[in-house]
């Protein structure tokens, strides 16, 4: 494996007219595949064997709190009851938030605008599992109708469910029309929202 | 009459054994390989071009459950790897080992075995996997009475023969491209055989089988085995192709032996290692994905040097290049393989990987690969084979222009767009907002977003194929002009004496060295190998003990360190029913779309919920982690819609996702489910070990019809259809729902092992989404 030039000298094997040079490896070959081979040590020895915090599990619990501190770090976690939904379906960001939620989960049966499809219209006044605001995200935590909606409390961040009740709550009164017409009763309005 | 006679300069044997032996090749089972590979390149494309179209417009498989992607696409990657790319092997195999070992084939009564049998293989396969018989493992979906076939004539017909043409070769020493068929029969026999150990079902009119591992094993042997397919069935037989063909056509002599050496056994021993790198991230244990990794990237070099070998081999007739078909198909062939073995590495660090997988851009990476170094070799061996196979002149060199420029065009066209595909598939799944949440939640908007280029890819594939169909033709018109009869050449050589003397080894070129430093210097010039080319079946045991060697390093930890896999009490087999649809999940391809396996990543777990567990896949025969998301992962689709839900989505996905493109599923409502066959499932299970109670083995049916009625009532009680208790969709929805929902299961308080699992249980909840 040295480095000598090209000399172009037969090996004197013939195979069918076919013959071969008797020339050295190329330098740059044998140190990229050596180099490869060091790289391919350490990598292990720095990933495999080293300190600690290095494996991937440990990795993404940091990612995972980084996206917690970053998402939650200023409310908290919080409790998914009436008076905190209420409270965030003033904050417009926050409703923004659960809209986004909205449209990671809930589209697939309430409609990209909630309009209903396999789910009920969700921007009339009638409700089929809820009477009160609170109900909102009770339905979501548990599920409701035998599995029709699907229980989402293993699945969604507390806080995460009181944006997306905010969201839901919030489309109320846009009286979209759905392909499924009104289901359930009308219910009283949603609480006045608190004063400052 | 052609009269060949080497003298053998270094054999001091020969004048006592002088006595020559006459023979003839035997070259009309080559011009049948040539066909057969030709046909077969057809069929493989215009399946491609079918899937392809099914992905940007999937109505077009006119509702008929035969030719749905999820059942097409293995019956092209087979097609393309097994007969187009096989028979290319096999003819220029048969053609230069003859001519390399002065010998005709062992025997004519084992060639045509092997390409009738070959063929047969190819028919079932084109007959077996469109009527979704399959064993859902990528590259390995034919069902084992078809796999037995494959061993048969595999090992027994074509290495058999192969082997024994070897023994009774007439040429003292093997010639290069000879090494890499050995490593390339006995490799691909090992690997074949390994990953297709299953436990058959007996039984009615069922071809069905279940692997003997399950879920992370399994994972990791079909992975061994995948990644081992492309090395030793797309990449060592074609070194052997273009170590003989290239030289021949140039006329030049191969650039370096040495070169040759280390690169074949550097090759040889590495990438049997290098599976692991497709299951990065995922709940195989990390120091596996970890070697996968580090020897993909110690892989490169090896690679290379057939790359370099083969181009510097062209040094000083780079003009010949200009005018001669044959030698443009081989650079370009031999560039993208370069290409290809670069990325390869790039593709296996995990980094990259974490953005690659599951994306397109393996896609475009493999077909770099199958068209541009498969593909080209196989045409510029054609062109070389043909005026000597049909002993006339080609009958248009200006068509076979046109072929490599529709051709290399048509790479281009189909690899470029769907770079960008995957490119933009992996960088819209993992987009954050500031504010954290997923940039674009609703994964249809990610599929939208690709289909301009899938149609592109339409038109790659087409002039691909129109090249192909131009090749045809000039294929038709050669052989036209054939002779009345083939002069069948009568050539001379003596026998292999014995008592051959190898040459002393070399003196040593160093002064001023240890004893020690003498020794290396005389085996850094090689001369050792020499005497291992003249006794093939050592050489073969070598290759043997290389490839087997490395994959015990990483099997045996696989299967036997306890703690790769940490029990979970939760998790438990699944109901018949529940089975019943799994199998039907297997038979219609669906891990060809949807990956069961949610990464340890952010963004992944925000979309699809906790990430999967090792101990989830325990009783999971043959596992289902997919490789592609071209629709979104199911590992925790348990739950997650309703009943109702998947109903209508069989019905027509794009009902209730606008923009869908999964096929629809409506014959799922209409078809019966062959409940009678579920007790042999669940019995074939228990086989493998999966603990079944009493009752569930007894009574598998009852139970199965039981848990259909319910499932069938709910969906009624949800203002579904009736009348659905008996039919398929019952049991892919309780296959669906059952996924990725026992960890989140309360454990059994008496269990010791509850403590584990409820900590994940806990985890899960606290960490909802994430």
């Amino acid at each position: 494996m040295s480095d000598s030039p090209i000399q172009d000298e037969l090996t004197g094997h013939e195979y069918d007219g076919i013959t071969e040079y008797d020339n050295p490896i190329p330098g740059w070959w044998s140190w990229m595949f050596f180099g490869g081979i060091v790289f391919a040590v350490l990598y292990y020895m720095a990933y495999q064997l080293g300190t600690a915090g290095t494996s991937v599990a440990q990795a993404y619990d940091n990612a995972v709190t980084a996206n917690l501190k970053l998402q939650f770090e200023e409310i908290g976690i919080l409790t998914p009851d009436e008076p905190t939904i209420l409270t965030y379906m003033q904050e417009e960001n926050w409703v923004l938030f659960g809209q986004k939620t909205f449209e990671g989960n809930c589209v697939s049966c309430h409609g990209k605008e909630g309009v209903g499809l396999v789910g009920p219209n969700l921007t009339d006044d009638h409700y089929k599992n809820v009477k009160r605001l609170g109900d909102v995200a009770t339905v979501i935590q548990k599920g409701a109708a035998n599995g029709a909606m699907p229980a989402w409390q293993n699945r969604l961040h507390p806080n995460e469910i009181v944006m997306v009740s905010a969201y839901v709550a919030s489309l109320r009164g846009q009286n979209k029309p759905g392909p499924r017409g009104e289901e359930g009763s009308v219910i009283d309005p949603w609480p006045a929202a608190p004063t400052e | 009459m052609t009269t060949t006679q080497t003298m053998e300069p270094t054999d001091p044997s020969l004048s006592k054994s002088g006595i020559l032996e006459r023979f003839s090749y035997d070259d009309q089972i080559v011009r049948m390989f040539l066909l057969a590979t030709l046909v077969w390149a057809l069929v493989a494309f215009l399946v491609g071009i079918i899937i392809a179209i099914e992905l940007a417009f999937p109505a077009a498989n006119l509702g008929i459950p035969y030719i749905t992607f999820g059942r097409l696409r293995p019956l092209h990657t087979n097609a393309a790897i097994f007969a187009f790319a096989g028979n290319t092997i096999f003819a220029g195999v048969y053609y230069s080992t003859q001519r390399l070992c002065k010998a005709r084939m062992y025997s004519d009564l084992l060639s045509k075995l092997h390409f009738w049998g070959w063929q047969l293989i190819i028919v079932s396969a084109a007959v077996t996997l469109p009527l979704g018989i399959s064993q859902s493992k990528e590259y390995a979906e034919l069902e084992w009475p078809v796999d037995i076939a494959i061993a048969v004539v595999w090992l027994g017909f074509f290495g058999g023969n192969f082997l024994m043409t070897l023994i009774k070769r007439r040429e003292r020493h093997l010639y290069v491209a000879l090494w890499f068929y050995i490593a390339t029969i006995i490799t691909v026999a090992m690997l074949h055989v390994f990953n297709n150990l299953v436990i058959p079902i007996f039984g009615g009119s069922l071809i069905k089988s279940y692997p003997i591992y399950a879920g992370v094993q399994d994972a990791f042997m079909q992975w061994w085995y995948g990644h081992n397919a492309v090395a030793f069935f797309l990449t060592t037989p074609f070194l052997g192709l273009m170590y003989y063909f290239m030289p021949k056509a140039a006329d030049r002599p191969v650039f370096s032996y040495k070169l040759s050496i280390i690169h074949f056994w550097s090759l040889v021993f590495i990438y049997i290692w290098a599976g692991p790198h497709h299951l990065h991230y995922t709940a195989l244990p990390e120091w596996a994905s970890t070697l996968g990794m580090i020897f993909s990237v110690m892989l490169w070099m090896p690679s290379w040097g057939g790359m370099i070998n083969g181009l510097l081999t062209l040094r000083g007739v780079w003009h010949k290049v200009t005018t001669d078909p044959v030698l443009k198909f081989f650079v370009v062939a031999v560039t993208f393989y370069g290409m290809s073995t670069f990325e390869g590495p790039l593709l296996s660090i995990k980094s990259v990987n974490m953005l690659s997988h599951y994306t397109d851009w393996t896609i475009a990476h493999v077909h770099a690969g199958t068209l541009g170094w498969n593909g080209f070799m196989a045409f510029g061996m054609m062109y070389y084979l043909l005026p000597r196979l049909f002993q006339t002149k080609l009958y248009s060199k200006k068509l076979a222009e046109t072929h490599f420029w529709l051709g290399t065009i048509g790479i281009l066209l189909y690899i470029i767009p769907i770079y960008v595909a995957g490119l933009t598939q992996g960088l819209m799944w993992r987009g954050m907002t500031e504010q954290g949440q997923l940039s674009y939640p609703d994964f249809v908007e990610t599929v939208v977003r690709v289909i301009p280029m899938y149609w592109v890819r339409v038109i790659g594939g087409s002039c691909y194929m129109a090249g192909a169909l131009l090749c045809a033709y000039n294929y038709y018109m050669t052989w036209r002009s054939r002779p009345a009869t083939y002069d069948v050449p009568v050539h001379e050589a003596p026998a292999l004496s014995k008592g051959y003397v190898d040459p002393p080894a070399p003196e040593s070129r160093l002064k001023g060295v240890t004893e020690l430093g003498h020794k290396a210097d005389v085996w850094m010039q090689f001369k050792w190998h020499r005497k291992w080319e003249r006794l093939p079946v050592r050489f073969s045991v070598w290759v043997l003990i290389a490839v087997g060697a490395a994959s015990l390093f990483e099997i045996i930890p696989t299967f036997l360190i306890r703690s790769n896999v940490p029990t979970i009490a939760t998790v438990t087999p699944y109901t018949p029913l529940e089975l019943a649809g799994r199998d039907i999940y297997v038979s219609e391809g669906c891990y060809n779309c949807h990956s069961q396996m949610i990464r340890p990543l952010l963004a992944e777990t925000i979309r699809y919920g906790e990430y999967s567990k090792p101990g989830e896949f325990v009783y999971d025969h043959p596992f289902q982690w997919g490789s592609r998301r071209i629709g979104p992962d199911l590992a925790r689709e348990g739950g997650k819609q309703s009943h109702l839900w998947h109903v209508l989505h069989f019905q027509d996905p794009a009902q209730v996702t606008p923009g869908s493109i999964m096929p629809e599923y409506s014959w799922f409502e209409k078809k019966k489910l062959d409940f009678k066959s579920i007790p042999l499932r669940v019995n074939a299970m228990v086989i493998l070990g999966v603990p079944y109670t009493q009752d569930e083995q007894d009574n598998a049916e009852a139970l199965a019809r039981a848990q259909a009625k319910l499932i069938a009532g709910e969906i009624v009680e949800q203002d579904g259809p009736t009348g659905l208790e008996d039919k398929e969709v019952v049991a892919l929805i309780a296959y669906l729902q059952r996924l990725g929902t026992d960890i989140f299961k309360t454990p059994e308080p008496e269990d010791e092992a509850g403590a584990d699992a409820s900590g994940s249980q806990d985890e899960a909840a606290a960490g909802g989404g994430h």
